[in-house]
Parts: C-alpha cells; sequence; structure tokens
C-alpha cells in the first residue's frame, strides 16, 4: 500500500484558507471522513499480507492521529473566527448616495395603483400625433374655439397631416377605442404639451386620463369612481363637488374640486360621460355602450400632495429640491 | 368676463351676496372668481350665450326655476331692404345685416355714470358715447355692433370676403393691416371699412364731429370668424362673442334697444332701419328619451320634471308622447343639438352634486400582458443610488447635433417657446450634463442620476418616439470620511453596476460588445446586447460633447427599455454540487494586444472539464515583465457534480487551459 507523504501538509496548508465552520467540516470529511483516503486505507488492509499489514496499520495509525490533531487544533481557531474587538459601532458609515424616483412618478405610480385592482388597463401613446387623434376624433372641429384652448406646439412636416406635440393623453383613447375590444377600461398616463410657460403652467406636463366604456354606465357610476380615487388618494374623507363644464370630447362634462387644507375649493379634475360622436368615430356601438372618462394633471396632484408651490421645481434637476422625496 | 357685482346684483334683482351669486353660477357651470368689486365670469367657449348680461339673467332665473324675464325696452323699428344701403350680403359667413342710419345727432351726452362705471370695470375704455352705447348693448345682449361714421362711407355696404390678395387696412387705434383673403370684411365703395367681426376701419370711424351714424348689428357665422382675430394680433370684445357664436335672432332686438338707450343720450332727426339676409332660421328640435336619459344619468326624473327643469331653460315640449319629448331649441342655444346636450342641461340644473353615487366597478379581468423592463429597471436604479430626474424636452440645433448618434432627422417645431430651442430632444444628455453642472456648482460631488422619457425624430414624412433610460455617474474626491477608504469610480465600476443592475431587474441573457466610439461616450464604452439587439450602452463621457457643462471624468448610459424582450422566464433549475470545489490559481504572461475578452473566450469554447468557473484576480505590468506584456493572475474553480475532484484531475484540467491559451494567445507561464 503507498500512502502519500504529502497528506499532512497538503491538509495544514488548506486549513489555511478555511474562512468557516462549514468549510471546515467539509474538509475535515474529506481527509477523516468515511470516504476519505485514511478510512478507505483501513479498510483496504485486510486484502494486504500479514507483515505489510502490521506495518501500513502503524502509518496509518499514527498519519490518522497526526490529522485528527491537526483538525482538533485549528478547529479552535476557526471557532474564533468572528470573535473580534469590539468596533466603535456608532462611528459613521461609509459614504453612500440615495436613490429615489422622481415626485411626478411617485405620483403617477399612486394613481396607477388605484385603477390596476380594477382592472384598468394602461396604454402610454405617442406624445407626437396627428390633428385627427388630438383633436378631430375628440370632437374638435376644425376652428373650433377650444383649439384655441390649446395653444398647441405644431411640428414642421411635409406630411399631408399636421403633426403636433398631444395637448392630453386623450389620444390615446382614441387609438385604444379603435383597436381595444368593449368594453374597456383604461387609463393613459404620459406627457402633454402647450404652449404656455409661466409660475402655473409648463409647456409640458404629465396628465393621467381615464376611460371607460361598458354597458349601462351612468354619470353616478362616474362620480363614485371618481369620490373614491380621491378619497384613497388623499387618505381622507373628502368633500367633493362636481360643476359643470366643457370639453369637447364629454357631454356633459364637469369639473371637479376638492376642500382641500384650508384653501378653499380647488379645481382637481376634469371628466364627462364620453361624448356619441367620439364613440361612433372609434365605430363603438352607441346602443349598446356609454363611457365615461376623467383626466387629471399630476403636477398639480403633486403640488397639493407634497406642498410643492413653483411647478418649475418639479423640473430643475435640483438636488436639493429632490432629496426631500426619499423613496 | 368681468362684471360689477353692484351692477349684476341690479340687473337680476336679487339682493343674493357676491359670494353667494359667484357660488350659484359656479355650480351651473360658470366659474367665477371674485376680483374686489368684480365678479370674473369664466365662461366656456361652447356657452358664448351667456356672454352677456341677459345671458347670465337666463341662466340666473332657471336656476331658481322662475319663469322668463321681462325684456328690455326698446324702440320699435321695421326694417326695409334697399340695395342702395346694404347690396351684397355674402351668406357663406354671414346670417343677416342690419344697419341703422341715424341722422343730425346732436346734444349728445355721456352714458350715466353707471352705465361707464360698468364698462370700465369690464375692462372697455370709453371711447365716445356713441360707441361705447354699442358696447354697452353687447354686454347686455350679447350682440356685438360697430358705430360708423356715416358720412365717411360711400353706400352701399357689401358683405364679403376680399377679391385682391393685396389689400391693407388702417384699423382703429392706427396700426396698418394686411387684410387676409379669409376675412370676411365690410367694404363701401371706396374698400375695406371694417374686417367682419372683428374691428372697424380708423377712417370710417367715430369722432367729435360726427353728426351722423351707421349702427351695424350682423351675425357672423363663428367658423368664418375663428382664429381670424388672431391673425391680425388682436383679441377684441366683438372677435370673442363671434367666434364663440351669438344668437342669431337678435340682431334687430340689439338695434333697437340701441335707439332706446341713443333717446336717453343724445337728440336726432331721423332713424332708418336696413336690413339684408334675413331669412327665418329654421327651429331647431331635439328629441329626449326619458328612459334613456334615466338610465344615462343613474337617476330618476319623471316627464313632468324634465319638462319642468327644460323649460326653465327656454326649451318648450310640443310632444304629448311623454316617454319621447321633442323639444324646441331656442335660438341663442346655438350649443344644443343632440340628445346629449340635453341630457347635460337636465343634469347641470338638478345638480351634479345631488347626482346619487355608484361604487366602483371593475373592469373585465384580462389575460396579463408581457411586463416591460422599465419598471423593474427603474427600481433598480433607485435602489443602486441614482435619483430620477425630468427635464423639458426642447433643445438647441447644436445639442441635438452633437448627441446625434443615428444621424437622425430632428422634429422640429413650427412654434417653440423658446427660439434657440426649437428641436425636441434626441437624447436625454443635454439635461443631464446640465443637471450635472447646476448640482457641482450647488457643491456636490457625488450624483447618480438617471431619467426616463421619449426621444424623438423625424422618419420619412412621419415622426417616431424612442423611450430612453440614460444615466450619469459624476463621482469625484472622495467625501470626507473617518475611515480612510477611498471611493473612486471608474469605468470598471461602471461595468460592475450595469451588469448588478441589468440582472437585479432580471434583464436575461444579454453581453457586451466592444465598440469603437457611441456618443457622447469616448471610445472607453460597450454596447449592450440581447441577443441581436442592442438594448443600450455605457462608458466613460465624451467631455467635449458636454458644452463645457462637465469639466471632470463622468460616465454614463443609455438603456432602451421597450427593445428588452423581458419575458422574465425561469431557466430550469440546475442540481447543485454536493462536492467540495477547489480554486487554483495560473500565472501567466501575455502580449497586451490580447484583451481579456479573447481569454475569456478561449477558456469557454475550451471545454475544460471540471472548470465551474474563472476569474481575473490580478495583474500585474512593470519590473520583471517584459515592455508590451502583462502577467494575469488567473483563479481557475473546479467543482463536479458526482465526486470530490482528485488533485491529478484538477492538474489535467489545469494543464488543458494552459495550452488553449499558450495556442491560442500565446501565453506563458510566469515562474
Amino acid at each position: 500500500m503507498q500512502i502519500p507523504q504529502d497528506l499532512i501538509e497538503t491538509a495544514t496548508l488548506k486549513l489555511k484558507s478555511v474562512q468557516s465552520e462549514a468549510e471546515f467540516f467539509q474538509l475535515r470529511s474529506q481527509y477523516l471522513g468515511k470516504k476519505s483516503f485514511i478510512i478507505s486505507a483501513f479498510s483496504k488492509l485486510r486484502d494486504l499480507d500479514p507483515q505489510s499489514k502490521a506495518s501500513a496499520a502503524k502509518e496509518l495509525n499514527i498519519l490518522k492521529s497526526k490529522l485528527t490533531k491537526l483538525f482538533e487544533d485549528s478547529l479552535a481557531s476557526i471557532e474564533s473566527i468572528g470573535e473580534h474587538d469590539q468596533l466603535d459601532v456608532t462611528l459613521p458609515a461609509d459614504p453612500y448616495l440615495i436613490g429615489s424616483e422622481h415626485p411626478i412618478t411617485k405620483i403617477s405610480q399612486k394613481v396607477i395603483d388605484y385603477f390596476i385592482p380594477l382592472n384598468y388597463q394602461i396604454f402610454s401613446g405617442n406624445e407626437i400625433e396627428t390633428d385627427f387623434y388630438n383633436f378631430e376624433a375628440l370632437n374638435f372641429p376644425e376652428n373650433h374655439p377650444a383649439r384655441q384652448m390649446h395653444d398647441t406646439f405644431y411640428l414642421n412636416s411635409n406630411s399631408k397631416s399636421e403633426y403636433l406635440l398631444r395637448t392630453h393623453t386623450s389620444n390615446t383613447q382614441i387609438h385604444s377605442m379603435l383597436k381595444e375590444d368593449m368594453p374597456l377600461y383604461m387609463l393613459s398616463p404620459g406627457r402633454v404639451y402647450r404652449c404656455d410657460s409661466d409660475t402655473t403652467h409648463l409647456p409640458m406636463f404629465t396628465q393621467i386620463e381615464g376611460l371607460v366604456v361598458d354597458e349601462d354606465v351612468t354619470f353616478g357610476d362616474l362620480k363614485g369612481i371618481i369620490i373614491d380615487f380621491l378619497e384613497n388618494f388623499f387618505n381622507e374623507k373628502m368633500e367633493v363637488r362636481f360643476r359643470p363644464s366643457y370639453f369637447p370630447f364629454t357631454e356633459p362634462s364637469a369639473e371637479v374640486d376638492i376642500k382641500f387644507g384650508n384653501q378653499g375649493w380647488l379645481e382637481i379634475l376634469g371628466c364627462g360621460m364620453v361624448h356619441p360622436n367620439v364613440l361612433k368615430g372609434c365605430n363603438v356601438d352607441t346602443k349598446k355602450y356609454r363611457g365615461f372618462a376623467f383626466g387629471m394633471g399630476i403636477e398639480r396632484l403633486a403640488m397639493l400632495y407634497y406642498g410643492v408651490s413653483d411647478i418649475r421645481d418639479f423640473y430643475s434637476s435640483n438636488l436639493d429640491f429632490l432629496n426631500q422625496f426619499p423613496s | 368676463m368681468k362684471v360689477q357685482y353692484s351692477y349684476l346684483k341690479n340687473f337680476l334683482k336679487t339682493n343674493l351676496s357676491q359670494l353667494k351669486l359667484a357660488d350659484i353660477f359656479t355650480q351651473v357651470g360658470f366659474e367665477c372668481e371674485i376680483e374686489g368689486s368684480l365678479i370674473e365670469f369664466d365662461i366656456t367657449p361652447n356657452r358664448g350665450d351667456a356672454l352677456s348680461l341677459r345671458g347670465l339673467e337666463r341662466e340666473f332665473l332657471a336656476y331658481q326655476s322662475k319663469k322668463s324675464f321681462k325684456n328690455l325696452k326698446i324702440f320699435s323699428l321695421d326694417s326695409q331692404k334697399n340695395k342702395s344701403i346694404i347690396n351684397k350680403v355674402d351668406d357663406a359667413g354671414c346670417g343677416n345685416y342690419h344697419l341703422l342710419l341715424i341722422k343730425d345727432l346732436r346734444k349728445i351726452k355721456q352714458l350715466d355714470s353707471k352705465k361707464r362705471n360698468f364698462l370700465i370695470n369690464a375692462g372697455v375704455p370709453l371711447i365716445h358715447p356713441l360707441v361705447d352705447l354699442g358696447n354697452y348693448v353687447m354686454f347686455e345682449m350679447g350682440a356685438p355692433m360697430h358705430v360708423f361714421d356715416l358720412e365717411k362711407l360711400s353706400l352701399p355696404i357689401n358683405v364679403v370676403f376680399p377679391s385682391s390678395n393685396k389689400t391693407s387696412l388702417r384699423v382703429i387705434g392706427g396700426d396698418i393691416k394686411d387684410i387676409q383673403p379669409s376675412s370676411l370684411t365690410i367694404q363701401d365703395q371706396s374698400g375695406i371699412q371694417a374686417i367682419a367681426g372683428i374691428i372697424g376701419a380708423e377712417e370710417s370711424s367715430v369722432s367729435k364731429e360726427t353728426k351722423n351714424i351707421a349702427v351695424e348689428a350682423a351675425f357672423f357665422k363663428p367658423n368664418k370668424i375663428v382664429n381670424q382675430a388672431r391673425k391680425y394680433g388682436l383679441a377684441t370684445d366683438a372677435s370673442h362673442r363671434f367666434e364663440r357664436g351669438v344668437d342669431p335672432e337678435i340682431q334687430k332686438l340689439a338695434i333697437e334697444r340701441y335707439l332706446f338707450l341713443l333717446n336717453e343720450i343724445a337728440e336726432y332727426d331721423s332713424s332708418e332701419l336696413y336690413a339684408a339676409q334675413t331669412k327665418a332660421n329654421k327651429k331647431k328640435k331635439v328629441k329626449l328619451n326619458i328612459e334613456r336619459f334615466n338610465k344615462f344619468s343613474g337617476i330618476n326624473l319623471k316627464p313632468n320634471q324634465v319638462i319642468k327643469i327644460l323649460k326653465s331653460l327656454g326649451f318648450n315640449s310640443t310632444s304629448k308622447d311623454t316617454s319621447n319629448l321633442l323639444f324646441d331649441i331656442p335660438s341663442h342655444r346655438f350649443d344644443i343639438s343632440l340628445e346629449e346636450d340635453l341630457y347635460e342641461e337636465l343634469l347641470r340644473c338638478y345638480g351634479y352634486d345631488n347626482i346619487p353615487i355608484s361604487k366602483p366597478k371593475p373592469g373585465p379581468i384580462l389575460a396579463s400582458k408581457p411586463k416591460t423592463a422599465l419598471a423593474d429597471l427603474r427600481a433598480a436604479f433607485v435602489y443602486s443610488g441614482f435619483k430620477e430626474l425630468m427635464h423639458m424636452p426642447f433643445v438647441s440645433n447644436k445639442s441635438f447635433e452633437s448627441l446625434n448618434s443615428n444621424s437622425w432627422t430632428p422634429a422640429q417645431l413650427k412654434n417653440p417657446i423658446n427660439e434657440h430651442e426649437p428641436l425636441l430632444r434626441g437624447s436625454l444628455f443635454k439635461s443631464l450634463f446640465s443637471a450635472v453642472n447646476i448640482n457641482v456648482k450647488k457643491g456636490y460631488i457625488a450624483i447618480k442620476a438617471f431619467e426616463v422619457g421619449n426621444v424623438f425624430f423625424k422618419s420619412k414624412s412621419s415622426f417616431k418616439q424612442e423611450l430612453h433610460l440614460s444615466g450619469i455617474i459624476y463621482h469625484h474626491e472622495t467625501p470626507t470620511s473617518w475611515s480612510n477608504r477611498k471611493f473612486s469610480y471608474d469605468f470598471y465600476s461602471l461595468k460592475a453596476e450595469m451588469l448588478n443592475l441589468l440582472k437585479t431587474a432580471g434583464v436575461q441573457e444579454f453581453h457586451f460588445k466592444q465598440t469603437s466610439s457611441c456618443t457622447p461616450f469616448n471610445k472607453n464604452a460597450l454596447e449592450i446586447f440581447e441577443g441581436k439587439t442592442k438594448i443600450g450602452v455605457f462608458g466613460e463621457v465624451d467631455l467635449t460633447l458636454t458644452e463645457k457643462l462637465i469639466k471632470k471624468p463622468a460616465f454614463g448610459f443609455e438603456i432602451y427599455p421597450e427593445k428588452i424582450s423581458f419575458l422574465a422566464k425561469q431557466n430550469k433549475m440546475k442540481s447543485t454540487s454536493k462536492f467540495p470545489l477547489s480554486a487554483k490559481d495560473m500565472n501567466i504572461i501575455v502580449n497586451k494586444s490580447h484583451t481579456y475578452s479573447e481569454i475569456e473566450n478561449t477558456l469557454t469554447k475550451g471545454k475544460i472539464r471540471h472548470l465551474s468557473s474563472f476569474n481575473l484576480v490580478n495583474t500585474y505590468e512593470g519590473k520583471d515583465i517584459e515592455a508590451g506584456f502583462i502577467s494575469m493572475t488567473l483563479r481557475f474553480i473546479f467543482q463536479s457534480n458526482t465526486k470530490s475532484l482528485t488533485d491529478s484531475e484538477i492538474n489535467d484540467s489545469m494543464k488543458k487551459a494552459f495550452q488553449l491559451l499558450e495556442r491560442g494567445l500565446k501565453a506563458k507561464i510566469r515562474s
């Protein structure tokens, strides 16, 4: 029987790099376990002639006891891994950066989170749109005064269609109604543009619109979901007021005001029953289906929710401002 | 429209407070704001009929369920047709045209002080009593009027679109306007005397010397007036009303009211009324099905309730069928043409707040759609210390071009807010560079930021948008720390970060490809591929492209979330080995012309037995290493799933590894 001479040496070397108890026991089993060289060598002794058997047995026994001692000794030092001097754990941490989502992302998500359990689908749509989807299909006839309400950015194009930056995310409703099956429950979040800039208006802002087209939809359903959403969003019972207004794509139309803090009535969103011309234009069977729609400006919601006074702060890249919105 | 509260109160014959009155009008759909002694009405564009005291009075009385109002006092006149006074009226633009000729005016006094104050508070300057009176009647009844100096007109009048293209007109106030061919004009025998519904000519306007006047009241069609005033840089009280629509049957009455009030402020010899195009308009009728209305609204009104509410607004029903009612639409409600329009009127008067609320109903459950990568990527970046930023998408020509990595044709605005930024961004980096600049100036020394947004470009005759998630890392002077550890950020930190982020976000099976340069990065950049699709790029920012906004090294990335096929598939589980692993190091020397990826490929393709992984643990150049060569320490990890490996098996594999490197890359063992 050939007994390897470097068994102790390699074991010593390997023990030095052991970092944990698990590794230690794995190594011990490798050298002293059932399948180890030593133990299997003992079982092979019976095949030897008596003389070789005696000397091999002696040699193996010495080796085994040396290895056993080696592992016993190093177990003590393994067990002391993890025992360190007491650190001053109150010293400051290494430098670190805190990430966070933009407040507009957070508020958009908060709105979306309310509607997802109600099975609303999310469609974002195109920011560059044709006049047809932004105005015409939404019942804004050419030259309609409502087109002046939206001072629209138009694009230079050599196409027959007039291209523009969408003034609302309602364009997505048209695309979806033309494409999806009814009934349709959807939300269209996204950026919209108006040729307008001052302390309360930005040329770009974020909007979320909702659309429901289903059988037997009523104005009472619209009111119900708006009030429930607002109470969920602000997490309190709200005083909510619906008052008549005008949007070309809804009839009747309403503005929704809330009492917020001690600021009196504040306009928070617009809504209404989908205008039959819009439904018809999207090939929706108006004898069977009716719809309601609502839309809100996310910056406005965010300003109320966080108490931000200047809308421009959201787009200022100012980390002092953004650091106040931890994730 | 601004209205003095005290005047309105008297007009409406009410004692309600300013606040209460404003509240009532807001509730019926005319949003009000109180400004000192004034109430400002925000009249929606469909309700041009309410842009007058009479219009407001109608709404107020309907709100109180009172019957219609008393008529205003007028001076009745019969109108005549006479081609020598009004010759031609283009009915494409004009529904009716009335001209009241008054001669030998004298003893002209100012309007009474109440009317004058009313006009001043409404923002209408006082010009001349005869003009002021026209303005007053417009505010009272909603019919815009224009007063010409009759002596300066050479009759007859034609109401036509201009025949020649190049005509200019000195308008009231002195400005000269080039008349647009799409503008309806009032012409006499000498030329244009007014742009219909917008403004009159200076030449034929009323002056101190005026003795004879022609008072115009006409119905100009909204579609011919809308957007016209803007073309001249004008917005007049008349154009505001005409483009929204005025009652097409009120003009004669307005003239008669003017004449009645004129008697209070002047004496004159004669008054004659001429009219053209006075064909009566067809009465509009709209039907209403009670059952449909109740289903639509969620309330339950009886036919008599519906009739009563609509009657208070001037809609009379003549039908006997109580389930299908037919209503006559009064001429001032040109906004009503559909059944749903009547629903709105009913609900408005019933009170939106009185409509019962239903519990939110969920939509049908749909098969879940494939998840997109964006939400998970965004979350991964946030947890990795990145701040999300948002910016406007407008950029200068220079910024677009310097960051234009795809040779895109920019999307250009016809009417930019800032003439220096006429394009839509083709990259998110310009804003990110600015963000670093702003915050470095504020004293920040470590910035990690990202933005998610669309970039835009022109493609043939249309436009395309592409969603980008771009980020920047600017990490410099070590922040003061009691421990002396250095925190520096270099290309390899970025590489680790990208691996970490993409894997954490669940992007599977991607690889990096070396790229010579990819805007806005210098040659230290890698492209990210998922299969054959490029899903992003990252690298060291080329500072020459930052328009001097960043002066020290920065790193960045651009990821295209929509291009990531995000199936989040679960690979079949592999059983893990129960057997020990062994680590062996190998020191090799290779020519520096070989990249590490060549070493990786050589070893990976070599199918080395039992090799579970390998890694580069050290590099060394300098003393003892020939110039142009580099020493690398590779650590190999061996493990088998079925047994403990013997030393000789491991040695065989190490030998194979070296042979591969030696053959493929002429590597040598460093002794």
